[in-house]
């Protein structure tokens, strides 16, 4: 199935956007986790502080539907 | 002078002097403010056998050039003194609006010398500036003194206040702002305490000028736009930062029980996610902020009142909710709440109260020292009366007052292997024993542990989690840019996680003030700060350099017993091979002492002559320095 990864940052950098500056379209198997398809995809599980899709907090192992946006937070220091 | 407010105050408490001058403006063009303003009148101005909290410590309040510009975001204010913690150059910064209301008064930097007769606070309204007794203050928590004030002053007032652990001299004090913002590190609001300053209450109306002010808002439009639609903002916007509680588990960097573990098997119950579902009530920002990241909630717990605070935060969650082991989101936001009021640090004083609760687990400290009570892992009332003993100085409250370096000495029994803290302040909220870079930032910032100088925790898995080379020069050039912020005086989650570039930010800077500034110079600045707050603590507390840099025996030889970092170590070898990559990046000699040639090449070769009378300047290197300190870590692409 077809999904749509989105990210700024250094992990824009490692998902290699080719829809537009943020976004990269990744081909990958239904049913398969967040956590699944970045190991596909090569990018350490640790650059990837949670998914955000549909307007809310997702965890790793949440299983994204057909042509969903995901967005990948990387995680940084503070508060 | 454009981007300024324009004036100085220097204001003797002794005798209620108050002296106004013209902001010099190759000063601030040298130092650029905040930060950069503190190092060097610190370093000018107090004696090196002063005692942090005697009449010759200054203490001194400064906003940055940034503050109060629109661009992302010019909300904070530092705050900087003597540490009594570290004894060392402190300085503390936070957002909110009292920075921008000062510059909009017209100051852009405050003095304060001596020690005030009585209680006090400090008024501003434009250029009204007065010393206003704090008797009815006095005593008060800091944020219940905010809404007093306000009260009595006017909403549109802002007002920084201590509490009782600053009036007490407790060494993790801070100061409060806005229900919640803190200048939290260094012990700063202690040092306010024992000037007797009670508060700080500023009303600014003026306008601040700007040199290119159509440049300048163009620019800023264009970043809001480009910020609003970036894909992380609206995650920021909803969750904050209590929502990495979870990441940080996974990678097994989470302080639990006082950095015994590095897992919190029940972190579900205490993350970001419990947070927004149990206790939130609204999202809240800073001034001219669109990213509104700052989380309200409420405490709700059986038999105590509900409490309101600002946060919990992650670093919040880490030290108070995981290194003392709570398993309640509200029983973690109501400790926030105490140590807000009270006026501590939640970082320190979670950490400090979770060091106790180890010596209690050891039996060395005993009900008998705790007035009858117990200290136990993740007990909400053990922890506020332990903390009360704290603020008020009472019986053992007293030795953990001194912070986990300083109660460990007291303590002895080799207490001092398990105080994870360097120069006396203590580590964020990330253990490092699989983060080696991350050990090495800590013992090698220039105000004791603190991730806002050096956060490697990616740069680790990046490079490599059981590498210990290479590293270094990485943390040396986030010890700059870092650090630059809070000389800019602005936030930095608009670089970390929106993608505004260093240059946007100089560019701002240029609009601001028509200074030919460049990012370069910039990070020649920060590289600067850092040198002499580095000559500067060799000064007051000799050397060399390098026997100051020290890790806790527990981050270097205890593995960690379970979860994702069970077995591992950093292994005092590999920490001295770091730190000798360290010296090496710096331009400083095996010692740790700076050379002539760089403190020459950053133009302070005042503070060569300085090192080099207390025989404390380092060797010259045989190849000479490296020509650019620091290197920016490039990223893979996968």
């Amino acid at each position: 199935m077809v999904l749509y990864l989105r990210s700024g940052g250094k992990l824009r950098d490692k998902l290699q956007p080719d829809v537009d500056h943020y976004t990269r379209r990744v081909e990958v198997e239904s049913g398969q986790t967040i956590r699944e398809i970045l190991g596909v995809l090569g990018i350490d599980e640790g650059f990837v502080a949670f998914a955000f899709a549909e307007g809310k907090f997702r965890r790793l192992d949440y299983r994204p539907h057909e042509e969903e946006v995901v967005t990948l937070q990387p995680p940084v220091s503070g508060g | 002078m454009d981007g300024f407010g324009g004036t100085t105050l220097r204001i003797n408490l002794a005798t209620g002097e108050i002296k106004r001058t013209p902001t010099d403006p190759a000063f601030a063009r040298e130092w650029m403010g905040a930060r950069g303003f503190v190092s060097k009148l610190l370093y000018d101005e107090v004696p090196r056998d002063a005692d942090p909290l005697g009449p010759d410590n200054i203490f001194i309040v400064a906003p940055g050039v940034m503050t109060g510009s629109f661009s992302p975001v010019g909300s904070k204010i530092g705050f900087g003194c003597i540490s009594p913690a570290t004894n060392g150059h402190a300085d503390s910064s936070m957002g909110g609006h009292l920075g921008p209301e000062l510059k909009y008064a017209g100051y852009d930097l405050i003095v304060l010398e001596k020690i005030a007769p009585e209680a006090q606070y400090l008024y501003i309204d434009n250029d009204t500036v007065e010393l206003r007794s704090a008797d009815k203050y006095w005593g008060m928590g800091s944020i219940d003194l905010e809404k007093r004030m306000k009260d009595d002053l006017g909403e549109d007032f802002q007002i920084a206040t201590i509490g009782p652990a600053g009036e007490n001299g407790i060494v993790f004090s801070c100061i409060t702002h806005d229900f919640g913002r803190q200048a939290g590190r260094c012990g700063v609001g202690a040092v306010m305490g024992s000037k007797r300053i009670k508060a700080i209450a500023v009303r600014g109306t003026k306008s601040l000028p700007a040199h290119d002010l159509d440049a300048m808002t163009k620019l800023t439009c264009d970043i809001i736009e480009r910020t609003k639609t970036h894909p992380n903002m609206a995650p920021w916007q909803k969750y904050g930062t209590a929502f990495f509680v979870g990441w940080s588990n996974e990678r097994g960097c989470f302080p639990t029980k006082n950095f015994q573990k590095t897992y919190h098997e029940d972190w579900k119950k205490i993350d970001g996610e419990r947070l927004v579902e149990e206790c939130l009530v609204t999202h809240k920002a800073c001034f001219g902020c669109w990213m509104n990241c700052g989380k309200y909630s409420r405490a709700r717990i059986p038999g105590k009142p509900d409490t309101y605070v600002e946060g919990p935060e992650y670093e919040t969650i880490a030290l108070v909710g995981g290194s003392c082991a709570f398993t309640n989101i509200h029983h973690v936001a109501y400790a926030n709440y105490l140590l807000d009021n009270l006026g501590m640090d939640t970082m320190s004083g979670g950490s400090t109260i979770a060091f106790a609760m180890e010596c209690y687990q050891r039996g060395i400290i005993t009900k008998d020292d705790l007035e009858g009570n117990e200290l136990r892992w993740g007990n909400i009332d053990d922890f506020e009366h332990f903390l009360r003993m704290i603020a008020a100085r009472r019986g053992i409250g007293d030795v953990f007052a001194r912070g986990t370096k300083g109660a460990a000495e007291s303590l002895g029994q080799d207490t001092i292997a398990f105080a994870s803290q360097a120069k006396g302040m203590e580590f964020s909220g990330y253990d490092t024993r699989w983060y080696p870079a991350q050990l090495l930032s800590y013992c090698t910032s220039d105000i004791g542990a603190h991730h806002n100088r050096s956060w490697t925790i990616t740069t680790d898995i990046e490079l490599g989690r059981e590498n210990y080379k290479g590293k270094a020069p990485v943390v040396v050039y986030l010890q700059h840019i870092r650090p630059l912020f809070d000389t800019w005086s602005c936030c930095r989650l608009f670089w970390g996680e929106l993608d505004v570039t260093p240059e946007e930010h100089v560019e701002t800077i240029r609009h601001l003030t028509g200074w030919d500034v460049t990012l370069d110079e910039c990070f020649l600045v920060s590289e600067k700060i850092w040198n002499l707050n580095r000559a500067h603590y060799l000064e007051r507390n000799g050397g060399p350099g390098r026997k100051h840099d020290v890790a806790p025996a527990r981050h270097l030889s205890e593995p960690v017993p379970d979860g994702p970092a069970e077995g591992h170590t950093v292994g005092a070898e590999n920490f001295e091979a770091m730190l000798d990559e360290y010296y090496a990046a710096r331009g400083w000699d095996r010692d740790g002492n700076p050379t002539r040639e760089v403190l020459d090449v950053l133009g302070i070769g005042f503070a060569a002559d300085d090192l080099e009378k207390i025989g404390l300047l380092g060797k010259p290197l045989p190849g000479g320095i490296p020509k650019v300190r620091g290197q920016k870590l490039k990223p893979k692409a996968m």
